[in-house]
């Protein structure tokens, strides 16, 4: 940090520890923001282990005794909800992976006919935004007789996400260099083995990003399934987690919190092994638009 | 040239996939006829009776040209046109009439009381009637018009029907039960409905159909089992069968008339100005009449209508064939063009790229038919009535000018501004501020710490984010309003999402102090990009902290700005997440949003078109965002 020593250079100088008082300031700050942050966050866990007459009668001390039945009654109510959604979002992440992978790495090392132009399509639906497509889409796959079936939430998400994933795929694999593959090819490879043993292994990271932004957003999705998914048994978990509040109402807040909180598992396990990639897919994404 | 006038022809094409096909409408008004209860069409088809409160009976011939009018002393509440000719009138002044073809008067029988309906077999040997506050139906002799038998079926008989067969007789009766009776009067069986019943139906097979005050229809198939429901828009006030019971027509108050398949799939509907009273058919079924409260009839050549959703398939087909012969000529006559020039050799290149366009197919495939296709779709019918499955009607710009006339979306226009003003804030200043905090953190862990810190909200799922946050607003056990009494400020404890003063500021509040995740990130990245030589010269020439903010990091974030300001409008533009979750777009419409109502329109009142023209809209919006954005771009660098 540069700029740190040569500030510390001159405040040296004048004989006080300003240096070290505006460090501390700016701590102070952050460390502020982000508790009010986070305080939705500790109010759910707290809640979640208070009855409902914890929570009217003593606010704001915490859970004693804790209630854990609360955990496991929310459990019960949406594990089928949140296994549907990890289903749904890995088929979905998969196959976007696949499309992506093959459209990127033509779009990146090829030339053919047409190429800018077929580009140039996909990009341009980049550009669409949900609000135009939402209401047709939903009769398109009501015509097709997809809707309320798994397939909606699946190919929906895929198709959308295919386009984005190109996109990156496209600009990381242009990174590689040429001369691998020709040297490759050199010795007799084919296309598809360059591209299985080559390609893919090198492009791992970009693919890993891929998979965990596609399923956070499957994951966070709840006006497409709200639309098109009537069987509470497929349902996915955000539009689970809306029923569910309905069916106990005001009358089991602590479990409702319970659930809220295992709703997140997911999230947590696929951040904190993959907060990495998630950071960059979300700031290259910003940077390459 | 040519290539305009190919891009005119296609979308030429395209746009004759969507026939305009504008509704052939006719009817007359009919003077004096009042309110219109009762409408009944003979056999042949050659004429019509209408019955109305103008205490008047009508018979007019298929043109609308009146024949003859007979007098009753009060409201007419039933008219029946048999095969011989005769009609025959019920009315509220106790008295049953018929008439003959020339409207000369047969018999009048006095019934001592009102007489609430009649219904008839078009061949005259039932007549069946129905007297207030009786629990008899009464089956009466068409030749003199005496009662020649009863039948003790419940109290409040409310509406009846003869099948055209004579075979059945419908009643519906207030304790929301269906009888059904065979020819003899012998009652077959009883059918229980979910709500009141306004009026009923049946048909040859014995099929029966019951409007109810519920806004629908309920149908049972010929055991007796209900096996369809279907969706009005207002109190059913008359439902009626084709004679092959094939069909449904269907009227409702607010002056809807709808045609439904026997399968419960709605093939049309039209709206007309007051209530709608009464629907009728002619034999064939290709003619539907509507009788109104204001005393009109409609005539809808519905004919087109039940055979519409085929006809329309094959105009498809045919369409679909021709634009193929087109496109084929169309590239015959490139080929021959690009022959002329010696250019064929693009083709030896294609086919060798045989496999990377196999390989882009599936992606092209899934582009294609779920996103290119419903944006199109989208585009187009929002000039369209969109009924799927059954009529779309062309109405040009009607649902973008109802736009303009929807409170609803005013108020939603007013919301989104405020959301847009304050969801700029929101998106610039306070990450803004973070990163910067976090930037001049010297410690590299700590950077490390609270950027993760400031992260960490993404692992709850963003619905359970909105519950959680709805919860802190309860009034009762809210944080806010604990917060508030904890500190002695009790009074200003508020119901925030229930006050329609406060809710949509509540909506904004959410997520305080809108440390966005995606913009903390992108203004930090921005920051450790600043080369250090820049700053470090800055220093030298004796700049401040806050001149260096001002003088390097904003310029040079510029770009950063630029990418969020964008991508928040199209986002704010476009969300009802939120408001869809937590108050739903209320308390009253304090909190609406143009996109909640496209929501609305779409999945509460099925009203499909007119949210396609909503999408449409917001689209234009969003891409004359996009545009002006672009083109600022664009001066700057």
């Amino acid at each position: 940090m540069n700029t740190g020593d040569v500030t510390k250079a001159t405040v040296k100088d004048k004989g006080f520890p300003w240096q070290v008082v505006r460090q501390a300031i700016i701590i102070i700050i952050l460390c502020l923001l982000a508790f009010i942050t986070l305080v939705p966050i500790l109010f759910m866990i707290v809640s979640s282990l208070k009855s409902n007459s914890q929570i009217l009668g003593s606010f704001w001390s915490l859970p004693s005794p804790p209630q854990w039945g609360n955990y496991n009654e929310a459990f019960s109510s949406i594990w089928r909800y949140i296994m549907n959604t990890i289903a749904y979002a890995v088929a979905g992440s998969l196959i976007v992976i696949v499309l992506s992978s093959i459209s990127g790495y033509i779009f990146a090392k090829k030339t053919f006919p047409g190429k800018e132009m077929l580009f140039l399509m996909m990009l341009a639906m980049m550009m669409i935004p949900g609000v135009l497509t939402l209401i047709p889409s939903f009769v398109l796959y009501e015509n097709l007789g997809l809707t309320n079936t798994p397939w909606v939430i699946i190919i929906a998400s895929a198709a959308g996400g295919q386009i984005f994933g190109t996109f990156l795929c496209r600009s990381s694999m242009s990174g590689i260099p040429n001369e691998l593959f020709e040297a490759a090819r050199m010795d007799g490879a084919t296309e598809r083995t360059v591209f299985i043993r080559m390609v893919l292994p090198l492009s791992l990271p970009i693919l890993a990003t891929l998979f965990i932004m596609h399923s956070v957003g499957v994951y966070n999705d709840y006006i497409w399934p709200l639309l098109t998914i009537r069987d509470s048994n497929i349902q996915v978990i955000a539009v689970g987690l809306t029923l569910f509040k309905k069916q106990f109402g005001v009358t089991d807040m602590g479990v409702q919190f319970a659930a809220y909180a295992i709703s997140s598992i997911p999230l947590v396990l696929i951040f904190s092994f993959g907060m990495k990639y998630y950071i960059q897919g979300m700031t290259q994404g910003a940077l390459k638009m | 040239m040519r290539k305009l006038t190919q891009v005119a022809i296609a979308i030429l094409l395209l746009l004759s996939l969507f026939p305009a096909v504008v509704q052939a409408e006719e009817g007359w008004s009919v003077e004096q006829a009042g309110n219109i209860t009762s409408i009944s069409v003979a056999e042949d088809g050659s004429r019509i009776a209408v019955g109305g409160y103008g205490a008047k009976a009508f018979v007019f011939d298929s043109a609308g040209k009146q024949q003859f009018a007979v007098d009753a002393k009060n409201v007419v509440t039933g008219v029946n046109l048999l095969n011989n000719g005769n009609l025959i009138v019920s009315s509220d002044d106790r008295h049953l009439y018929a008439y003959d073809s020339a409207g000369k008067l047969l018999w009048d029988t006095n019934m001592k009381r009102q007489v609430k309906d009649v219904s008839s077999s078009p061949d005259g040997s039932i007549i069946s009637v129905i007297i207030q506050n009786s629990t008899e139906l009464q089956y009466i002799d068409g030749a003199t018009g005496e009662v020649k038998g009863t039948a003790d079926i419940s109290i409040g008989m409310k509406s009846v029907s003869v099948s055209g067969n004579g075979q059945w007789v419908a009643v519906g009766a207030t304790d929301q039960y269906i009888h059904l009776l065979d020819s003899e009067g012998k009652v077959v069986r009883k059918m229980g409905l979910d709500s009141a019943v306004e009026s009923v139906a049946v048909s040859d097979e014995g099929e029966v159909a019951a409007g109810t005050t519920a806004y629908a229809v309920e149908l049972f198939d010929k055991e007796g089992k209900r096996d369809a429901k279907l969706a009005a828009k207002d109190i059913v006030t008359d439902v009626a069968f084709t004679r092959d019971g094939q069909f449904i027509g269907v009227s409702d108050f607010s002056g809807n008339f709808y045609v439904f398949s026997r399968a419960g799939k709605k093939l049309w509907e039209t709206k007309v100005s007051g209530a709608g009273r009464e629907v009728e058919f002619d034999k064939e079924g290709k003619t539907l009449y509507g009788g109104t409260e204001q005393g009109q009839v409609h005539k809808y050549d519905v004919g087109t209508v039940v055979e519409g959703a085929k006809k329309q398939a094959r105009n498809q087909a045919l369409l679909l064939s021709a634009i193929g012969v087109a496109v084929v000529l169309l590239i015959l006559f490139g080929l021959y063009v690009m022959k002329k020039r010696n250019r064929l050799g693009i083709f030896k290149t294609i086919w060798r790229s045989k496999l990377i366009y196999l390989g882009l197919a599936p992606s092209f495939l899934l582009l294609f038919v779920f996103l290119y296709y419903p944006a199109f779709s989208g585009l187009f019918h929002s000039l369209y009535d969109w009924n799927p499955g059954g009529r779309t009607t062309f109405v040009g710009l009607d649902n973008f000018k109802r736009m303009f006339e929807d409170p609803y979306v005013a108020k939603g226009m007013g919301n989104l501004g405020l959301l847009i003003v304050t969801g700029l804030f929101k998106t610039l200043i306070p990450p803004l501020i973070v990163a910067e905090l976090i930037f001049f953190l010297r410690s590299k862990k700590m950077q490390y710490w609270f950027r993760t810190a400031f992260t960490a909200s993404m692992i709850i799922p963003g619905v359970a984010m909105l519950l959680i946050w709805q919860n802190l607003y309860d009034p009762n056990i809210g944080l806010f309003n604990q917060l508030l009494s904890g500190l002695g400020l009790g009074t200003f404890a508020h119901a925030w999402l229930g006050d329609p003063n406060t809710a949509l500021w509540a909506i904004i509040f959410i997520g305080f102090p809108f440390i966005g995740i995606l913009q903390l990130l992108v203004f930090y990245a921005g920051l450790l990009g600043i080369p250090d030589e820049l700053i470090e010269s800055a220093k030298m020439d004796g700049a401040t902290l806050p001149r260096i903010i001002r003088s390097i990091h904003l310029p040079l974030l510029a770009g950063q700005f630029k990418f969020l300001i964008i991508l928040a409008l199209i986002g704010i533009v476009q969300d009802f997440n939120g408001i869809l979750i937590v108050t739903g777009g209320g308390p009253m419409d304090s909190t609406y949003v143009p996109a909640l109502q496209m929501y609305y329109a779409a999945t509460k009142f099925d009203d499909l078109g007119y949210a396609s023209a909503l999408g449409v809209a917001m689209f234009f919006v969003i891409l004359i965002i996009t545009v002006i954005n672009l083109k600022f771009l664009k001066t700057q660098d």
